[in-house]
């Protein structure tokens, strides 16, 4: 009996679909939840080297000061996010204009840097870095501002993409409705569509926060580079940099510390954007005709439909791109070898982690999406957000804890294990979150149908059910699999071993090769693009052929 | 109010959704726009309240020109096919947004919402929610909220077409009712014939973008001026023939496809046109003599039954008796004569008889 025949038998009975969930929610809890959080239960058990941080003044006002940094930025970042990413998501959603799609591509350019490329480039851009020859604008500017406008280009995409998926389903017949009723475009906006856009605000808030905070690689290459790695941290670089700043055995104390203060923060925060967003009302009793028709006619939204373009342009594009212009040096000397191998190793463990992501991630997702009123469903639902929210930084630290339980060697495979068992913890949430949204549009009753036509329950879910939700499948995958290669906070906090390619181009900067690192990373800029390429490719294609 | 539209045309893209529309509209009046889906009814009244410019042509209500004035000062009253109540609000925020954007103040708001749910007979559900209203209620809620703006001019876009049959019959004379009562002049957009002839003033018949006719629902119905116009309002068989002559009293005759002789209302054709009789079924009788036809089915109407028919020329005749009378038979062969003032004679097309009645 082939192997896909033998499971149309089994998915036919009852016993063996339970049995089968049942095992994914035991993987999902034991090797992406428990080591998820595990640093927390370590708080307890460690308590002693954790209460002597606390009495050391010294070391509580740098882990203050961390994490003061690390929330504030996250949150002005994420305000700045929904300021400029609401009037860009009116454009691409509303608005029908030349050269729409180019803006809707450029727009996740960003999300294919991983974000160390963006941190030199960033810097380069704005700043005037020692060692790099390439003029910049050279602006004089406080570290915690460049991170604000570093945080900002990776954050955007993530809030305007929220922000436009929700766009999309409020009725635009609502606002020439309200228009009909006298009202201008500008108290139509406010009165109507803000508040049914909450949902879409809280998410993107989520989103882009869970973000910010999570930043590691970019955000240490980027003090690197302007020479304040040793006095100013995030949350996220204390953690990195805590082993060589205390050396390995005092720095235990102050990790779980934070590390823990992290993850507890986040989830608050987590919990209390969701109660807002019950409670949340955009203020609508006023309203000023007058003034609403100014705003709404003639210059002013052209102004700020131009704003819009030229924030994207000047403060995420640009900068992005900044990096190419070491093209126009003489190319630097790279190690082929050594770059060629973090590029496999990266795609090793991003590849390995969307496999099991989507293996894993389609019946939880499924459970969740059929589910959503029992118990369980909402569980899991809330669980599945988690790692999402925990700073990855954090995570990895936590995951190394407990897997260090079970392992004390040295192998780099092992580690490698580890590392993917990382980047699958927060990569998991994406995948499972986007074929939540899909299953729950498609109409459950045509796997129903097939199924009265004698389909057995796997049968009717790979023949019928995939087809529909695939391209959020391959959309999950592909979001997944580009956070993973950008990923650097969890892969260094589980092991300094396993070089992935951020980490090797953080190793550079931190060697002052910057001329290297910037090669390496355009490098790697175009192998993802082809990559992107040719899987958009071969997806249209697909698509045409179907 | 009254409304003027001049040679207005409506293109997106090289496709015109409406195309040379004259229409003038007086104070008061109650127009239904019919016409089959697609064919630019709501194009039509998106022109006249602002929410689409058209690509040419102009405008005026009350004698001024507003083509470009914008949606939010146009001040007309527009409900839309699927309602679009907004879902945030209450029924009593809904029916008072209006006032409330104009300013006005809480106290007045409320009682503005409040004097026009109790027309709507509403003011029960005013603190619900759309989405706990059933369809009947909410499109009343709907055109609440569009006269509550106080508004002359109201647009509404196939306001019954998703609610009950029952629902559907009651609410259209309620809605007559109130407009009239408020003299307010209403375009009201419907592909049911049905419909447009029992709450119209006048009905402006569509087809593809153009206006056919408008007129009001007794003369398109007695006096259609084109085959789709006989066809779109009411049921008719339609005959293709050829003139043969006129009687002294300046009837038409016409000779039927299988040669058979019949005798129509007047017309301008003369002998020789080739020509199409139309004929409602409740015109055409069972005789003693006649055209010969035999019976393939007979429906159950309620007050009437239809008897369908295949006659001798192959075309296909319907008529009605009474549910009192005998039935006939399947197979059973009839004689039918025509009301011959009630049997319209119209050239027959040159493109044919089926794309004249086609709906696109
Ligand atoms: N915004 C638009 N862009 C392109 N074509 C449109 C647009 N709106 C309507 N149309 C086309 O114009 C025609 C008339 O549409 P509409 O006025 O909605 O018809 P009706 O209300 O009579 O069903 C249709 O063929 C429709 O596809
Ligand atoms: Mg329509």
């Amino acid at each position: 009996m082939s192997l896909l025949k033998k499971i149309n038998e089994m998915s036919d009975s009852r016993r063996s679909r339970k049995a089968w969930f049942g095992a994914v929610c035991v993987v999902f809890l034991t090797l992406i939840i428990i080591p998820s959080i595990f640093v927390v239960f370590r708080l307890f058990t460690d308590w002693s080297s954790v209460d002597g941080v606390i009495a050391d003044g010294a070391t509580m006002g740098v882990i203050k000061g961390a994490l003061f940094n690390s929330f504030s930025i996250a949150f002005i970042v994420t305000v700045i996010d929904v300021i400029v990413g609401i009037p860009m998501a009116w454009l691409l959603v509303r608005k029908h204009f030349q050269g729409k799609r180019y803006l809707d591509t450029l727009m996740d350019m960003p999300l294919a840097f991983p974000t160390a490329v963006l941190g030199i480039s960033v810097v380069m851009f704005w700043g005037a870095p020692e060692g790099i020859d390439i003029p910049g604008l050279g602006l004089n500017l406080s570290p915690y501002a460049m991170l604000i406008l570093l945080h900002t280009i990776f954050t955007y995409p993530y809030m305007v993409r929220s922000l436009s998926a929700i766009l999309e389903q409020i009725e635009p017949n609502y606002e020439t409705a309200a228009m009909t009723l006298s009202a201008s475009r500008f108290t139509a906006v406010r009165t109507i569509t803000l508040p049914l856009f909450r949902a879409g605000l809280v998410t993107g808030f989520i989103l882009c926060f869970a973000r910010s905070l999570s930043e590691t690689g970019g955000t240490y290459i980027a003090l690197k580079m302007m020479g304040v790695q040793s006095t100013f941290f995030t949350g996220p670089t204390f953690i990195n940099d805590a082993k060589s700043l205390l050396g390995p055995d005092s720095a235990m104390g102050p990790m779980i510390l934070i590390s823990v203060l992290m993850i507890v923060l986040a989830i608050a925060l987590l919990v209390a954007a969701r109660l807002m967003m019950v409670r949340l009302k955009i203020p609508t009793s006023r309203v000023w005709p007058q003034f609403g028709r100014r705003l709404s006619r003639g210059t002013v939204p052209k102004i700020k439909d131009a704003l819009s373009i030229a924030f994207l342009l000047v403060i995420v594009l640009i900068p992005s791109f900044y990096i190419f212009a070491f093209l126009t040096q003489p190319v630097a000397a790279v190690d082929y070898g050594a770059l060629l191998s973090s590029i496999g190793l990266s795609f090793l463990v991003a590849g390995a982690a969307v496999v099991f992501d989507i293996v894993f991630g389609i019946p939880m997702a499924l459970y969740i999406a059929r589910n959503r009123r029992t118990v369980l469903g909402k569980m899991l639902d809330e669980a599945v957000n988690v790692p999402l929210i925990i700073p990855t930084t954090a995570l990895g630290f936590s995951l190394a804890l407990f897997w260090g339980m079970f392992y004390s060697g040295d192998s780099t495979a092992v580690f490698t294990a580890m590392v993917i068992l990382g980047h699958i913890s927060f990569t998991y949430p994406l995948v499972v979150r986007n074929i939540i949204g899909a299953v729950e549009e498609a109409d459950a009753s045509y796997e129903e149908v097939a199924m009265t036509l004698g389909a057995k329950p796997f049968q009717a879910f790979s023949k019928v059910l995939v087809p529909i939700i695939k391209s959020s499948i391959i959309a999950g995958a592909i979001l997944s699999f580009t956070r993973s290669l950008g990923e650097t906070g969890a892969t260094t906090s589980i092991s300094g071993a396993v070089k992935t390619v951020p980490v090797y181009i953080m190793d550079l900067v931190n060697k002052d090769s910057y001329a290297e690192a910037a090669m390496c990373s355009i490098i790697l800029i175009v192998i993802c693009f082809i990559l992107i390429f040719a899987v958009r490719m071969i997806i249209n294609r697909g698509e045409r052929h179907a | 109010m009254k409304i003027r539209m001049e040679n207005v045309s409506m293109k997106f893209g090289d496709f015109y959704a409406a195309k040379d529309i004259n229409i003038s509209i007086s104070k008061g009046e109650y127009l239904t726009i019919l016409g089959p889906s697609g064919c630019g009814k709501t194009t039509l009244i998106k022109m006249i309240s602002g929410i689409l410019r058209p690509t040419e042509g102009c405008i005026f209500v009350d004698g001024e020109d507003v083509t470009d004035t914008h949606l939010e000062d146009r001040d007309t009253g527009y409900v839309f096919q699927n309602i679009a109540l907004f879902p945030n609000m209450t029924v009593s925020d809904n029916v008072g947004y209006s006032p409330r954007v104009r300013d006005m103040t809480k106290d007045e708001t409320a009682s503005v919402s409040e004097e026009y749910l109790k027309l709507v007979k509403m003011l029960d559900r005013a603190g619900a929610i759309p989405k706990e209203l059933s369809g009947g209620e909410q499109q009343k809620v709907a055109i609440a909220r569009a006269l509550a703006s106080g508004s002359k001019l109201l647009m509404l876009d196939e306001p019954l077409s998703a609610l009950d049959a029952r629902v559907r019959v009651e609410l259209r004379y309620d809605m007559r009712r109130l407009v009239k009562k408020l003299g307010i002049t209403v375009l009201h957009v419907t592909h049911d014939q049905e419909e447009a002839m029992s709450v119209s003033d006048r009905i402006i018949l569509m087809r593809a973008g153009r206006i056919v006719e408008i007129g009001t629902p007794l003369d398109m119905y007695r006096n259609p001026g084109s085959i789709f116009a006989a066809y779109f309002i009411g049921e008719t068989n339609l005959l293709e023939c050829t003139v043969s002559g006129k009687t002294k009293t300046g009837k038409t005759v016409v000779r039927l496809r299988g040669g058979q002789m019949v005798r129509a209302a007047k017309s301008v054709l003369t002998e020789g046109d080739a020509a199409v009789i139309s004929v409602r079924p409740e015109n055409v009788y069972a005789a003693k003599e006649g055209l010969k036809a035999e019976v393939t089915e007979v429906v159950f109407m309620g007050t009437y039954r239809r008897v369908r028919t295949v006659a001798e020329t192959n075309d296909y005749l319907e008529y009605n008796i009474s549910s009192d009378d005998e039935i006939p038979k399947i197979g059973d062969k009839v004689h039918l004569v025509f009301n011959k003032k009630a049997t319209m004679v119209f050239p027959r097309p040159e493109k044919g008889l089926k794309e004249a009645i086609e709906l696109e």
